[in-house]
Formats: C-alpha cells, sequence, structure tokens
C-alpha cells in the first residue's frame, strides 16, 4: 500500500528530482485548513498511481528553502515534477478526479 | 516558536475565533462543512497572532512573515477576502460553495477538543 511519504529540503534531490518516474509534491503546513482535505485525496492517487507516480509531501514551515525555490505561496499547492524538471501545477484543495486527470498527462503508460 | 506542535495562547484563540464568528455573520458567509478546517485556521491565525502580533493567513508560504505583516495584504481578513470574498483557506465560505456548512459560529471547546 503505498502512501505519501515525507521529502526534506535535505532529500528533494535525491527523491524527486532524481526520481524515474513522475513525482506529485503536495507542498503542505500544519496550520493550513484546505491542506486536511487534500492529505486524504494525495494518498488516494498514491495508490491509485502506484508504481507509475511517486507521491510524496514537503512540510514547508520545515523546510522553507524548497518552497522558497519553486515559489511557492498559496497553500496546498500540487506540483508535478517529471525528469527534475517542474511540469505542472495545481493550486488549492481540488477533487481527486481533477488531480487525477492532471497527473495522468505525465505517465507512461508503457512502464 | 517555530514548533509545529506548538498551540495558541487561549487569549489569541479566543479572540480570533470571536471575530470569525462576526466576520461571517457580517459578510454572510459560513464556516466549512469540516469543522476540523475550521479550528486548525483559527489556531494557524491565532498563533500567527502571538508570534508576529498579527493574525496573518496560515495558508501561505512567506518569505519573511514580519514583512507581510507589515504589507498587512494577507492580515485576516485579507485583501481578496474583502474585495472579492475569496478566502483560500476555507474559513469564510461563501453560500454557493460546495465545501460550506451551515455554522456561523465554533465555540472554543469545540477547537479545544479537536487539538
Amino acid at each position: 500500500m503505498a502512501a505519501a511519504t515525507a521529502v526534506t529540503d535535505a532529500n528533494f534531490e535525491a527523491e524527486v528530482l532524481q526520481s524515474t518516474v513522475p513525482v506529485l509534491v503536495d507542498f503542505w503546513a500544519p496550520w493550513c485548513g484546505p491542506c486536511r482535505m487534500v492529505a486524504p485525496v494525495v494518498d488516494e492517487i498514491a495508490q491509485e498511481f502506484d508504481k507509475k507516480v511517486k507521491v510524496v509531501k514537503l512540510n514547508t514551515d520545515e523546510n522553507p528553502g524548497i518552497a522558497s525555490q519553486y515559489g511557492i505561496r498559496s497553500i496546498p499547492t500540487l506540483m508535478i515534477f517529471k525528469g527534475g524538471d517542474r511540469v505542472d501545477m495545481v493550486v488549492g484543495a481540488v477533487p481527486k478526479a481533477t488531480l487525477a486527470g492532471t497527473l495522468a498527462k505525465y505517465v507512461d503508460e508503457t512502464k | 516558536m517555530d514548533n509545529a506542535t506548538t498551540h495558541a495562547s487561549e487569549k489569541s484563540l479566543d479572540a480570533v475565533r470571536k471575530f470569525a464568528e462576526s466576520y461571517a455573520k457580517r459578510t454572510g458567509t459560513y464556516f466549512c462543512a469540516d469543522p476540523g478546517v475550521t479550528a486548525v485556521v483559527i489556531e494557524g491565525l491565532a498563533r500567527h497572532k502571538d508570534e508576529l502580533g498579527s493574525p496573518l493567513c496560515p495558508c501561505r508560504h512567506y518569505e519573511d512573515k514580519e514583512a507581510e505583516v507589515a504589507a498587512a495584504y494577507w492580515n485576516c481578513p485579507c485583501v481578496p477576502m474583502r474585495e472579492r470574498y475569496e478566502c483560500h483557506c476555507m474559513l469564510f465560505l461563501t453560500p454557493d460553495n460546495d465545501f460550506r456548512g451551515e455554522q456561523q459560529e465554533i465555540g472554543l471547546d469545540e477547537i479545544l477538543n479537536m487539538r
């Protein structure tokens, strides 16, 4: 059972930028209400896209370096990385179908 | 003070709670159907009030919180809320919002019990 794992400023490069599969990053903060609504959706996505997409979460309070580097402003922000590049972004609490649809564009079905 | 597990003072928590109730009623907006969202946002605002002196929006990432407080744009109620009833933190939801509940009130006990 895949669930979103935590990444930090320290391992973002290895876990996200050097990933061989696309990565969904959930930028969240502890006192952000809508982040609580998005978290279970992100976990469901992790299961649905198991092995095709890596799903991780980054606490912006504890990891301000990466959050600032990618210009995170509104939280939650969900960012998709492929081959080390940011390729798409969804801001705010979105329905699962919206997120799955966005993510599907970057999944290589041959793998 | 940066510890994510640090809770707001009860004084600030109650002040922000009362503000949120009166502002919802005044603007005809409602709290989220999930009271956990409301409680977390009120706690986040109260923590910023304790730390920074102003209830800076807890649903943003800032390079410099002190500078943001001075700029006032994201102090609750923020400019987008005052101008367009847009609260991306989902504290104040307009009547047509799918996520809104029926409440414009939340008890202090209710917030404390959700910690």
